[in-house]
């Protein structure tokens, strides 16, 4: 599904998209197009993208093509997804360890449509974090993996 | 003859007494007389089955004018939760004094001796009420009865579907937790010895979820490790780094010496500037100078006048210049003048 949706190749276009992206939230899948679990993801962001498309503006970034941001995001397991607003990253809270990006495919569609309207009306009122409005029994679990902790 | 006062009339009568056999006084009295039958009427309907309701504050306290008693008497009985529909009314008609004073209205206010019957209960009926009335308890006991079984048994079965929901919901999870876990951690490759497994007990209470439904992750393939991402002292986004969107490439540095907008930027700002000067309403401000045009853009002006009025020779021109001409024109926006 990932022809569907537009790649960022270099971190110049990342760059330029985080730039960009104006009041809308810009979401970044890190992962790579043969991935099975990249695949399941991209097909529910290719599948809402248009009814999202003036909340959220949708990106696959491949991992291996910009290594700094896969450096600066702390990405071990793909798809990892990244949310910005304005040029600033959101963080949300999932209930799991790491609040910088979202680990693993989403359930459902309206599990993505409810996450991006929440992150827009949280920065719309300012916030840097919100709660994530996703069922905890459907967020994927995984390790935390940051540096031996 | 002297004053009198008649109180069903309310109006003192000069004539005396013999107000009582004048025609509006008679007439008034077979108004107010037809009133009470109409509520007496209904009671007496209720003395061969008597009905029995539940109190209902406000519906069942309504009282009744006995006009030849001169008072306001309950219309209902009603005795604690219970009311008996029209049980006031039918004691009260029953009661001595009732007729006692049924009769001195009938005489003071010259009615009709044949309808005195209908305002008054006998004893016989009385008792026949009394007999239906407990009959109708007896039934409406059972009924309550019975609807008080009915809500029970709604209730158990309620509780049950409850139980069996919540059985259902603990029994896999309590099978399959581990199996979940191992699935969804499982990573290729030999780095599991360096992993910590956070487990959910060391997570705390508040990491802890009932998982049902992972099946779903069940399905799903495990995660694909791309392996760590070590920092080497340059920080990433848990330690606060400066973000890569804002550190500026070492290339771009160099090309791009030249601070502020381009000599093309500068231009194009330019021509802006001066066509803002311009009247805001001249011909053709807003044109939008990309669009596409047809070759049908030209105005027509219809066929050569020949004969006849210029409207008819324009009108045969659009009729024979047919529909594909109209199919242009709805796509072509062109101003009413040119159409002529």
């Amino acid at each position: 599904m990932s022809f569907l949706l537009s790649k960022l190749t270099s971190k110049k276009e990342v760059d330029q998209a985080i730039k960009s992206v104006a009041e809308k939230v810009l979401v970044l899948r890190f992962g790579k197009d043969d991935d099975p679990v990249c695949l399941q993801l991209d097909d529910i962001l290719a599948k809402t993208s248009h009814d999202l498309s003036k909340m959220a503006a949708i990106y696959l970034v491949d991992v291996n093509k910009v290594p700094v941001y896969t450096q600066y995001f702390d990405i071990s397991y793909i798809p990892s997804t990244v949310f910005f607003f304005n040029g600033q990253h959101m963080k949300v809270d999932y209930g799991s360890p790491d609040h910088t990006k979202f680990v693993g495919s989403f359930k459902t569609k309206q599990d993505f449509i409810d996450l991006i309207e929440v992150i827009y009306r949280g920065a719309m009122r300012g916030k840097l974090i919100v709660r994530s409005p996703i069922d905890p029994k459907n967020i994927p679990k995984y390790d935390l993996l940051y540096q031996g902790i | 003859m002297g004053l009198f006062y008649c109180p069903l009339c309310r109006l003192t009568a000069f004539t005396g007494r013999r107000h009582l056999y004048s025609g509006s006084h008679q007439q008034r009295l077979r108004e107010a007389l037809g009133r009470l039958q109409a509520k007496v009427q209904l009671a007496r309907k209720m003395i061969k089955n008597a009905v029995v309701v539940k109190y209902e504050v406000g519906e069942h306290e309504q009282l009744f004018w006995c006009l030849c008693c001169k008072q306001e008497v309950k219309r209902h009985l009603s005795h604690g939760s219970l009311t008996v529909l029209h049980g006031g009314l039918l004691q009260h008609m029953a009661s001595l004094e009732h007729k006692k004073e049924a009769n001195k209205f009938w005489w003071e206010n010259k009615a009709d001796a044949k309808i005195k019957e209908q305002f008054l209960i006998s004893p016989e009926d009385y008792e026949r009420f009394k007999s239906s009335l407990v009959k109708a308890l007896d039934a409406y006991e059972e009924k309550e009865d019975e609807v008080i079984k009915e809500m029970a048994s709604h209730i158990r079965e309620v509780e049950q579907s409850r139980q069996e929901m919540l059985h259902a919901v603990l029994e896999p999870q309590t099978g399959t937790e581990f199996c979940d876990e191992s699935s969804a951690f499982s990573t290729p490759g030999g780095h599991k010895s360096d992993i910590t497994i956070i487990t959910e007990e060391q997570l705390g209470p508040s990491a802890i979820q009932i998982t049902p439904d992972l099946d779903w992750m069940e399905g799903n393939h495990a995660l694909t490790f791309i392996g760590h991402q070590e920092s080497e002292g340059k920080g990433n986004v848990h330690t606060g780094a400066k973000p890569p969107w804002l550190t500026q490439d070492e290339e771009e540095f160099g090309s791009k010496q030249q601070i502020g907008p381009s000599y093309e930027e500068f231009l194009k700002e330019k021509e802006k500037q001066k066509l803002k000067k311009l009247p805001a309403d001249r011909v053709g401000a807003n044109f939008d100078h990309t669009s596409q045009t047809g070759k049908g853009w030209l105005p027509s002006f219809g066929r050569v006048w020949n004969q006849g009025r210029r409207w008819q020779s324009r009108h045969q021109f659009k009729a024979e210049s047919g529909k594909d001409r109209d199919s242009q024109r709805k796509t072509q926006k062109r101003p009413k003048s040119e159409l002529q």
